[in-house]
Order: C-alpha cells, then sequence, then structure tokens
C-alpha cells in the first residue's frame, strides 16, 4: 500500500441472532485464532470481555490514583493557604487542623476521582470518536438497539471470503465487508 | 435442584423472584416503548405543562432581576434572621435531589435490579434540583458575579477562603456533587444516545444525538471498561451523597444557636433527603409514566418499593424529631428546652410547626398498609404533602431558632416579601421546565440497562422454567447476576 495520508482498514462484519451466539461465535473464532477482533451489542454481553480475551480494565487504577491526587491536592492546598500564606487565628484554634480538613478533602478525592473514571473510560475507548469503518454498513445501525454484531479485522494471509465462510458457518445472520478510514 | 430451594408460593417471601419487567418485551419492543416517546410529537399537555413551567421561570426572572436591581434588601430576611426562605429553599432542593443518587448508585450497588426503570429519571431529577438549589446561597451572597470569591485562586487581594468555616465546605460539596452527578448521568446516557442517533429518521436528529454520544457504537472493548467505571462512580456517589447533605447539616450543627447545635443532624438530615427526595420521585414519575406510557417498564412493583422507602426514611425523620426533643430536655439547658418545648411547638410559628408533624411523622405511616402503598392516587398526594413537610422543616429548623435566640431583646420575627415567594415558586418553574426538557429530547428509562435486565429475566425463565414448577415466567431473583 502506497504511503498516503488515509489508512484503509477493512473489516468483516457479521451480525448474530442472540447475544449468546454473538459470545459463542466470538470465543470460537478467537480459539481459532483470529486478533483484533471487536463485539458490538446494545447492553453489556455476559461473557463479552472473556470471549474477546480482554486484560482486566485499568479504569479503577486511573479512578484510584486520581483519587489520591485529589486527597493529596486538598490536604496540601489547605495546609498552605490557611495555615502558611494567610493564617486566620480565630479563637486561638490550630492553624493546621485536619478534622477541619475532613470535608473539603473528602469532596476534592471524589471529584478528582469521578474525573479519573470519566475521562478514564472515554479515554481507553478513544471517545469521542466521530467516524468508524463500521458504519460505512447501513444495517451496522443495528448494533446500539436491537442488533448483535462481531467485527474481524482482514489480515494480510487470509482473504475476507475465508473469514466470511468461517462466520457463516459459526451461524451469522449475515455477513459483509466493510472498508474505511482507520483511527 | 431448584425444586428443593423453592417451597412457598412466589410473593410471600420477599426474598422470593418477582415480576419486574413484563416477559413478552424483546429489544425491538422495549425500543418503541422506550425511545418513541422522543420521536413522537410532544401533546398539546406537554404544551400545557410546558407553558406553566414557563410561567415560573418567567417568575424566577423577575425576582431574580429584582433581587439583583436592588439588593438582597428587597427579601424578608432581617436582623436576627440573616437567614431565611434563600436557605430553607437551598436545604429543601438539595435534598430533594438525594433520591436520584441514592436510586442511582446506592441502589445499583446492592444490585437492586428494580432500579434501572426509574435510575434515569431520578438522575435526572438530581440535576435539576440541584441547579435550583444552587441559586439561593448564590444569589445569597448579594453579589452572585463575585461569586467565584469562594474558590481557592491566587488573587490579587492576597486572601484565601477560610477552610474551617463550614459555608466554605459548602461550596466544595455542592459543587462536587453538581459535577459528579452530570458525569454519571451523562456516562449512563451515552449508550442511549447512541441508540436514538441510530434509530433517528432526520438528518438534524442524527447529527446532534451522534455529537453527544461522542460516537459510541456498543463496542465489546468500551463496554468492558464502561461496565465498571458505571460501577464505581456508582460507588464513589454513595458515599458522597451521604457526605453533602451531612455537610449541609454542619452549617447548622457547628453553629451554637440552639436548635441547631445537635449532634443528630447529619444522619437526620440525609434521612430527610432521602425521605423528600423519594417523595418527589413519585410525584413526578406517576403523571410522567401515565403519559410516556411507561406502565410495563415502570410498573406498580416499583412504585410500592419507592413507598416502603419513604416510610422507612419518614421513621428515621421521626426518631431524628423525637431525639431533638429528649436531647434538649435531658441537657437541661433552659435555650434548648425554650426552642423544642415553648418556640417551636407553641411559638409563632406553631401551626408551621404542628404541620411538619402531621406531613412528616403521621403521613408516611399511612405506607404501612399494602393498599396504601399500591393505590396511585394516595401515594400522590402523600408525596406531595411530604414534600409540603420537608419543607416546613428546613423552615422550623432555620425561622424559629434564629428569631428568638439566647437574648430577648434581640427577638424579632420573620415574614417572607412576595420576591421570596415568587423565587422559590420560581425556582419549581425553572426545574419543571428543564425537567419537562428532559422527557421531550433524552429518554427518560435507562433503556440499555432495561434491555440487559429483560435478558437475564429471559434466563431466570429459562433456568425456572426447567428448574421447577413453582418458578414463575419472567421472573428475576433480587441481585441475581
Amino acid at each position: 500500500m502506497s504511503a498516503e495520508t488515509k489508512v484503509l482498514e477493512t473489516l468483516v462484519l457479521a451480525e448474530f441472532a442472540t447475544p449468546e451466539a454473538l459470545v459463542d461465535a466470538t470465543r470460537q473464532m478467537r480459539e481459532k485464532g483470529y486478533e483484533g477482533m471487536d463485539t458490538y451489542s446494545p447492553y453489556p454481553l455476559h461473557g463479552g470481555s472473556e470471549a474477546l480475551g480482554l486484560p482486566p480494565s485499568r479504569v479503577p487504577f486511573i479512578a484510584l490514583c486520581a483519587g489520591l491526587t485529589g486527597t493529596a491536592t486538598a490536604i496540601a492546598f489547605m495546609a498552605y493557604m490557611n495555615g502558611y500564606d494567610y493564617p486566620l487565628n480565630v479563637g486561638g484554634r490550630p492553624l493546621f487542623s485536619l478534622p477541619a480538613y475532613v470535608p473539603i478533602t473528602f469532596e476534592l478525592t471524589v471529584l478528582l476521582a469521578a474525573f479519573g473514571i470519566f475521562f478514564g473510560v472515554l479515554g481507553l475507548a478513544r471517545l469521542p470518536q466521530p467516524y468508524h469503518p463500521a458504519y460505512e454498513h447501513e444495517a451496522f445501525r443495528s448494533a446500539t438497539t436491537h442488533g448483535y454484531w462481531l467485527s474481524v479485522p482482514q489480515f494480510a494471509t487470509l482473504q475476507a471470503d475465508a473469514i466470511m465462510d468461517q462466520l457463516k458457518s459459526l451461524g451469522a445472520t449475515q455477513v459483509t465487508v466493510v472498508t474505511g478510514e482507520k483511527e | 435442584m431448584a425444586e428443593t430451594a423453592i417451597h412457598h408460593p412466589p410473593g410471600v417471601d420477599p426474598l422470593e423472584p418477582r415480576m419486574l419487567v413484563p416477559p413478552h418485551h424483546d429489544d425491538a419492543s422495549l425500543n418503541e416503548t422506550l425511545l418513541d416517546h422522543v420521536w413522537a410529537k410532544p401533546g398539546k399537555g406537554w404544551f400545557l405543562l410546558f407553558g406553566i413551567a414557563l410561567v415560573g421561570l418567567g417568575m424566577f426572572l423577575v425576582a431574580v432581576t429584582l433581587t439583583l436591581a436592588r439588593g438582597i434588601g428587597v427579601w424578608g430576611n432581617n436582623q436576627p434572621n440573616g437567614w431565611a426562605f434563600d436557605i430553607v429553599n437551598f436545604v429543601w432542593w438539595v435534598g430533594i435531589g438525594h433520591a436520584g443518587t441514592l436510586i442511582s448508585a446506592i441502589l445499583l450497588l446492592f444490585q437492586q435490579k428494580w432500579r434501572t426503570s426509574i435510575n434515569r429519571f431520578a438522575e435526572a431529577m438530581t440535576i435539576f434540583a440541584v441547579i435550583c438549589a444552587g441559586q439561593f446561597p448564590l444569589l445569597h451572597t448579594g453579589r452572585p458575579w463575585f461569586a467565584f470569591w469562594l474558590l481557592p485562586y491566587p488573587s490579587t487581594l492576597g486572601a484565601w477562603p477560610q477552610f474551617r468555616s463550614p459555608l466554605d465546605w459548602d461550596v466544595f460539596a455542592i459543587s462536587t456533587y453538581f459535577t459528579v452527578s452530570l458525569l454519571f448521568w451523562y456516562i449512563g446516557l451515552i449508550p442511549d444516545l447512541a441508540a436514538l442517533r441510530d434509530s433517528s429518521k432526520g438528518k438534524l436528529q442524527r447529527i446532534l444525538y451522534g455529537l453527544f454520544s461522542l460516537g459510541w457504537r456498543g463496542s465489546g472493548r468500551h463496554w468492558h471498561n464502561y461496565k465498571i467505571g458505571y460501577l464505581l462512580l456508582a460507588g464513589l456517589s454513595t458515599p458522597l451523597v451521604l457526605s453533602v447533605h451531612t455537610i449541609v447539616s454542619f452549617d447548622f450543627a457547628t453553629g451554637l444557636i440552639p436548635g441547631w447545635h445537635a449532634t443528630i443532624f447529619p444522619p437526620y438530615f440525609v434521612a430527610g433527603a432521602v425521605f423528600s427526595g423519594f417523595a418527589m420521585v413519585i410525584t413526578l414519575i406517576v403523571p410522567a409514566r401515565k403519559y410516556l406510557k411507561l406502565r410495563d417498564v415502570i410498573t406498580d412493583r416499583h412504585l410500592e418499593n419507592m413507598n416502603k422507602v419513604i416510610l422507612a426514611t419518614g421513621l428515621i425523620v421521626s426518631y431524628g424529631y423525637m431525639m431533638e426533643h429528649f436531647i434538649a430536655w435531658y441537657s437541661g439547658n433552659e435555650y434548648e428546652i425554650w426552642t423544642f418545648y415553648v418556640n417551636r411547638a407553641r411559638g409563632p410559628y406553631a401551626g408551621v410547626y404542628w404541620l411538619m408533624i402531621a406531613c412528616n411523622v403521621i403521613t408516611p405511616n399511612i405506607f404501612w398498609f399494602k393498599k396504601c402503598r399500591t393505590s396511585i392516587p394516595i401515594m400522590w398526594v402523600a408525596s406531595i404533602v411530604v414534600n409540603i413537610g420537608m419543607w416546613c422543616e428546613r423552615f422550623i429548623i432555620i425561622v424559629t431558632s434564629l428569631t428568638q435566640d439566647f437574648l430577648p431583646s434581640s427577638w424579632d420575627l420573620y415574614s417572607p416579601t412576595w420576591v421570596d415567594w415568587c423565587l422559590y415558586i420560581g425556582t419549581l418553574g425553572l426545574f419543571s421546565t428543564l425537567f419537562l426538557l428532559f422527557l421531550k429530547f433524552v429518554p427518560a428509562v435507562a433503556i440499555s440497562e432495561v434491555k440487559e435486565l429483560q435478558l437475564e429475566l429471559k434466563h431466570a425463565a429459562h433456568h425456572a422454567a426447567h428448574g421447577a414448577e413453582t418458578g414463575a415466567a419472567g421472573t428475576l431473583t433480587h441481585g441475581a447476576h
């Protein structure tokens, strides 16, 4: 392929009648050695992650790091601002007063953890993403409402036809090949 | 085998499998039920309600304009009643918001499947209620355009906020609560917005819903991170919701005014918030599910469960009242005794006090009876009564304590002005406007979650059919996964 700015990706898309059929087919395809597959369904599939062979999500780790950053930031900024930079003596109470710092520390921990989760989920999913090759196929729109789809990237050594035959033998109700830009 | 596990007829044991979503629905028919109201043209009823809401919003704008132009002197606040309607409404609205987070977060963590049909609704309510709540402290500053002074930013004044003050804790609590609720709501919406995008007929709709759904396509790799992220956000929201009203209660509890200085305040405020919040959900959901034809997903069973929560939290609130009175008496402190036994019960605001007792202590007890729990008219009226009662509670706590504190020479009565009323009714208009727009443009029920639940129901029915004759079709054990 010539060095163009647009990289084309060819996907084999297959629709299955039920979520169970999709999970089964995914697992069998993976056992046959196909990689880089993805499932599409209106809701999370039971056993879907296992069928795709995904590693544990990194979201909890991101959330933990973000949350701890919030904790540290809150305590540090309150101690600095009220205890050192602009000390206010109220009735002789201690300037570094940990009990009084608890509410804001808690709130900031939660806030940053929530941001970590939100942007973590979006970031790991590479969203927002206005274009995806699968949308070259109009029927694929059912993936968010009532369809169960599987995408298999085309391999250099294997023609799309071979993959399509495999998917049909696994019970796909319709199989198609789409070509579109890659991320 | 299951024959040995199930002995009792369904519905007797609270842990028995329950009908949640009628089994005749499949994904396509659920789409129709749940998406169609977004695509359908709004009816006359919607326009009528929207018109009323806009009138309310107009009142709000008038009151705000007047407050900004003339200063908060147009309110009834005076010495010693520095806090009055503004803070009453603030606490009331924040409390209403709490049911949303509670339904979405705590019930998700407890794997209470019945939450799926109502969480979207309740979360929207949370967000709009917090928006309404936020108006009051902001306006109460007198110069809201300087509200950013409350935030720690490196200002040329060289001053920082006082972080040992509960009022500054409030700033952080409310803004965090709002932000996290918004993120939680939005992340839950993304799959449904994508469903709207993909089922849209018009180009504009496809572009707009496409914009907000961020390119979601239901990818298994996305769901993998999404599921855990959603659960974690729920886990975070649970202590958050408890902390917010706890911190709001600190505004009072850290003060020395008789009637405020009580250690029961944090849990008692949280229970009151859940109490009024669930009541508000009932108030809104009863007409909405009729109008949107959502009876199949928001069943009578959902309403009954919510009424049970109202009963439980109502009893906690009643216990809070008892404890306040007991501690006032037990402390032997004459100011506390005066506040609870003379000023509140027999003083100038005794009417509001007894109304509060009637609404909050007596009313929820009707839900001991199944007939009341399951009767739509009764629960709807009761839910409105509870909301009035909770508003009266905030009024009693704030106003009676401030009007008569320690020194009789500084006592003064409080009465709201028409601007106060306009502002309060105006936030109801603001809330209704936002809520009606929400009902029109966004699926009111979390579609992807209901579909997932539906699949589980089918599996459960399948197992039940193979396992035992007593297992009713389309049932699901609470907490089954």
